[in-house]
């Protein structure tokens, strides 16, 4: 198979993208790709579209993945249990409920503070900040210059975009669709009877 | 998870949880150094856990079951005080209590992030199996080039004393408060001066001690400043 245009191997631009794509760690851009590798960005993307017909799930052992905005080589998730026996390495322990309730307020409200995280969710979530940060997942992106002291500033990370296997916040289904308006109904209908039954009759007032 | 009947109450009993795997006095010590929110141990699972290895047999086993009780009715306690909403006068009483609507939209704004979450935690598991490329570039040699000669020169400039800036272009400063004051005093007599009219033809520097001047003479009484606004224009008004 000839994997060159030239005699002196000039590459093709597929290989070129395939090539930067298989020495990043981390998701690489269109524009990255493109100035890496000299091609224009049209074809930078169609090399990319070649490039995830070859290196689909049915056909490879290697998946290309658009992931935080930029595009990654990865394993097949069919092959992780031959990955991770042949690294020796378990998969990081999985993460609380409370962590995933933090993750979600840092999409869908964030950038925001450690106490609006909190606010949110009605209990003090330092805990679970701390270890979402150590785990690299969440960040402090800047301070909140508006509140007193000056509080640090919470938002997702690349990483955690890659791990939910999402391209950008926007793949994130909207807040507004994810709670349907019968149950938003039951809770107000809740709180309405709760509220009902908490009242102190006027007869019983001194 | 493990219960040695041989040793010190509790001191090797392990537990598996989700969010914690180890000696439970452990467990118990990052809960109250606040390293694991409480909200995540599974109260109910510890208790199973214990009832799975107790052993009524072994020769401390009230002891044991002494010191469980105890703290696992702590971790109860600290758990339901977190869970009570904290009375407004307890922190720092600015927290009014909410309306019936304004909890409705609380809990609201909860439950949309707890679903949320609940797509999220299905994206982590339907994307955990992914391993990007392990390979990893060899650190890039540069051209960065460490000369002798390049050291000694970056030591003399550190180690050696700065020149004196230049004041050459600075002039001589010829003009005094008094003299702006004077100035000033003679314009009031024929009643009051726009600032901008009396500094007009002055350099910075003059107008800059022309206004030090009004002030002295606005803080003796010998003059009023006049200004309907903030940064608005500032007129001189002889003193009655």
């Amino acid at each position: 198979m000839n994997e060159t245009n030239g005699v002196m191997g000039t590459p093709r631009p597929a290989h070129l993208v395939e090539a930067v794509l298989l020495t990043s760690a981390r998701p690489v851009g269109v524009g990255a790709l493109s100035s890496a590798t000299g091609l224009t960005e049209d074809s930078v993307n169609s090399s990319l579209s070649a490039l995830a017909r070859r290196y689909s799930p049915e056909t490879s052992g290697i998946v290309l993945r658009n992931v935080a905005g930029g595009y990654l080589l990865s394993t097949n998730p069919a092959c992780s249990a031959a990955v991770e026996r042949s690294r020796d390495e378990a998969r990081p322990a999985p993460l609380s409920g409370a962590a995933y309730e933090v993750l979600s307020c840092a999409i869908y409200h964030g950038p925001l503070t450690r106490s609006a995280i909190s606010g949110v969710r009605g209990v003090n979530s330092d805990a679970v900040v701390r270890n979402l940060i150590d785990r690299g997942l969440i960040a402090e992106v800047g301070t909140d210059r508006e509140s007193p002291g000056s509080p640090a500033l919470l938002d997702v990370t690349e990483e955690l975009l890659v791990a939910a296997g999402s391209a950008s916040r926007e793949d994130f289904p909207p807040l507004e669709t994810l709670v349907s308006e019968e149950e938003l109904t039951r809770v107000r209908e809740r709180l309405r009877s709760t509220e009902r039954s908490t009242e102190v009759p006027p007869s019983e007032t001194p | 998870m493990t219960l040695d009947p041989s040793g010190r109450a509790l001191s090797d009993f392990t537990v598996e949880l989700d969010v914690y795997s180890g000696p439970y006095e452990w467990l118990l010590a990052l809960i109250l150094k606040e390293e694991l929110e409480i909200f995540e141990v599974p109260l109910r699972e510890l208790v199973n856990l214990y009832l799975q290895v107790r052993n009524p047999e072994a020769p401390n086993a009230l002891e044991r079951d002494t010191d469980f009780a105890g703290s696992a009715a702590a971790l109860v306690l600290l758990k339901s005080r977190t869970l009570s909403p904290v009375p407004a006068d307890a922190e720092d009483g600015e927290e009014d209590e909410l309306s019936p609507e304004q909890l409705a939209e609380r809990l609201t704004r909860y439950l949309m992030v707890r679903r949320g979450a609940e797509a999220l935690r299905a994206s982590f598991a339907r994307n955990a199996g992914y391993h990007p490329t392990a390979h990893v570039l060899p650190p890039h040699p540069g051209r960065l080039r460490i000369e002798p000669e390049h050291i000694l020169e970056a030591a003399r400039r550190s180690f050696s004393r700065p020149a004196e800036p230049s004041v050459k272009h600075l002039g001589p400063i010829t003009v005094t408060l008094q003299e702006l004051a004077s100035v000033i005093r003679t314009a009031l007599v024929r009643g009051p001066v726009p600032y901008e009219d009396l500094v007009k033809d002055m350099d910075r520097l003059r107008s800059a001690v022309a206004f030090a001047a009004a002030l002295s003479l606005a803080h003796e009484g010998h003059l009023t400043l006049l200004q309907s606004e903030p940064l608005g224009p500032l007129t001189l008004e002889p003193a009655r």
